[in-house]
């Protein structure tokens, strides 16, 4: 489950991850009777998803503790509903102090016990160096991605999917479709948004290009949120830890408001970015906290910001989308 | 030769409105009409009629918007509600502030700049609250037809409360309150109240610049205009023709 979690530990477990941001085009009620009315798409279908078998061929689940609706997953899971996958959960820490980094190993020393269980391996020192080596290969080539994003010939739709291919694939198979990415003259993409949000659908891209608008950065939590930073301490969990607690600013991560607000202000002028449209999935609780602020703060430095919220898998309503258009053409 | 500059269309959830407009951008031509299922089909005939009359072709700019504004194969462009409402009020009043459009459909609340472009803008979606069609069919259950809805709930001073924003709850409110036996017009007054108390809480979140303008169909309901003002401690100010003002954006940005 979304959003951050330690591939390296994974794969030295000889373990590979398939997320579940959702998945968009499942029905709510299966997984809807076990929490509250207001819970997230994203929790919600893909409880769906796992009570129907959707995740048959998976040793474990990983509910790393995002939010307060992930938590309760993770619990609901474990606690009640004894799914045929090992539930297996991680506590991130909201700060960023040397307390939090010891937190986080400690954290991770003790997930790495149960995926010996989960797995029936224990990694040696050479499992540990090859998985690193490999996810921080295509840590990298995300990085790269994002920096090479102007002189890539693909339209924003097809440079989300790569991005989020990272989402299923293993770190080989990411790097090599990174890097299969064609490059040349950037096309005439009309106004920059930069977006924010978790996730965001692809049919989006689609519809914000027809507005003569594109995405010129974006901060959403499967996106740049996950551009990590690649160290080289001794102890794997160390470096997992630091991989993990020097991500971008994240409100799931705690970073303060002022914080967020800086980075999307200087990434912004950088990107030729006019705007701000933050695109949440409903009731997003740590997302919403942030969102009049943003408005404000962004606001006084001259970046307008709209707010949208909608329900995965559902077409997005005329009204929605007229308000982004008009918000494109507020900053035409 | 014709005189015409642009055309704008506003293909409305309630109203199909043109405008076509000289190149100083004064209304040489205006029609209205309720929508029909095909918007684009009416709209073709509406166009083909103005164009006939005017004796313009099919050169002319032609901006189209309200919400069949991508069914309109003839437009050379089409804008949101927002810009157009925006450009036509702007160019009719002359005044920058805060516009509230309130449609069949949605309402919106623009604040218009110095230049006549829209700054910020807040807008319902999904839900009929607040909008003309939470009037329309709250009063339909009353007997009460569209035009005289304003008059007969600003003739009394009773005011029954409908606590519910729900269009669909407010019927059912609607219903107990005529089960006890309330007046209709004090019914219709706290309908208007609950619509206004909507929009004005709308237009709060993104702040109030005087003056306050209304466009839209529900802007000639005076008890909606009088409702406002009182809530909001603002002079409302009213453009020439209400209805007509987001086909008439259009069809200046048509010009420009």
């Amino acid at each position: 489950m979304p959003i951050h979690y330690p591939r390296a530990m994974l794969r030295a477990h000889r373990l590979h991850p398939m997320e579940l941001w959702g998945p968009p085009h499942v029905e709510r009620h299966e997984g809807s009777r076990h929490f509250q009315a207001y819970t997230c798409d994203i929790v919600v279908k893909a409880m769906s998803f796992i009570r129907s078998g959707g995740l048959g061929a998976s040793k474990a689940i990983l509910v790393p503790h995002t939010c307060d609706a992930l938590q309760g997953m993770g619990s609901v899971l474990g606690d009640f509903l004894d799914p045929d996958q090992r539930v297996l959960t991680l506590y991130l820490p909201r700060g960023r102090r040397g307390s939090d980094h010891e937190f986080l190993q400690s954290e991770l020393r003790r997930l790495a016990t149960t995926l010996v269980e989960v797995s029936g391996y224990e990694p040696s020192r050479a499992d540990w160096d090859e998985a690193f080596e490999a996810e921080d290969a295509a840590d990298r080539a995300l990085a790269d991605l994002y920096q090479r994003r102007d002189r890539l010939a693909i339209s924003d739709r097809d440079f989300y999917t790569v991005v989020r291919s990272r989402e299923y694939l293993t770190a080989e198979q990411f790097c090599q479709q990174a890097a299969a990415l064609p490059e040349g003259d950037p096309p005439e993409r009309g106004v920059g948004l930069m977006i924010s949000g978790i996730v965001a659908e692809p049919a989006l891209f689609d519809q914000i290009e027809a507005m003569g608008a594109h995405i010129a950065g974006d901060d959403l939590a499967c996106g740049f949120r996950r551009v990590y930073s690649v160290s080289a301490q001794a102890d794997p969990f160390e470096r997992a830890a630091y991989r993990l607690l020097t991500s971008p600013a994240d409100p799931t991560c705690g970073t303060p408001i002022q914080a967020r607000v800086e980075t999307l202000e200087a990434r912004m002028r950088a990107l030729g970015a006019r705007g701000l449209l933050i695109y949440d999935p409903k009731f997003c609780e740590p997302e919403l906290f942030d969102v009049p602020l943003l408005r404000k703060h962004l606001g006084a430095c001259g970046f307008p910001v709209l707010h949208v919220e909608f329900e995965m898998g559902d077409r997005l309503p005329h009204q929605t989308l007229s308000r982004i258009e008009a918000f494109v053409e507020t900053l035409s | 030769m014709s005189g015409i500059a642009a055309i704008g269309i506003d293909a409305g959830s309630t109203t199909c409105k043109l405008v076509a407009v000289d190149p100083d951008g004064a209304i040489m031509s205006s029609v209205l009409e309720p929508t029909e299922p095909r918007v684009e089909l009416q709209v073709q005939r509406m166009l083909d009629a103005i164009r006939a009359k005017q004796g313009a072709d099919s050169s002319v700019p032609t901006i189209a918007t309200g919400y069949g504004r991508k069914l309109i194969k003839e437009a050379t462009r089409n804008l949101t509600e927002i810009t157009c409402h925006a450009r036509g009020v702007f160019r009719d009043l002359g005044r920058a502030g805060t516009l509230i459009d309130i449609g069949g459909q949605d309402s919106k609340v623009i604040q218009i700049g110095p230049d006549g472009r829209p700054i910020d803008f807040m807008m319902n979606d999904k839900c009929a609250a607040g909008t003309g069609r939470f009037l329309e069919y709250t009063a339909a259950r009353l007997g009460v037809s569209v035009p005289e809805l304003g008059a007969r709930a600003l003739c009394t001073a009773r005011e029954e409360p409908i606590s519910s924003t729900c269009t669909v709850f407010a019927e059912s409110e609607i219903i107990s309150l005529i089960a006890r036996g309330a007046e209709p017009d004090a019914i219709l007054r706290g309908l208007h109240r609950s619509l206004v108390g909507r929009v004005v809480s709308m237009a709060r979140s993104v702040g109030v610049v005087a003056p306050l303008m209304l466009s839209g169909g529900v802007a000639k309901n005076e008890a909606v205009r009088k409702m406002i003002a009182e809530a909001t401690v603002e002079e409302v100010v009213l453009p020439g023709e209400p209805q007509l003002m987001g086909a008439y954006g259009a069809a200046l940005l048509g010009i420009s």
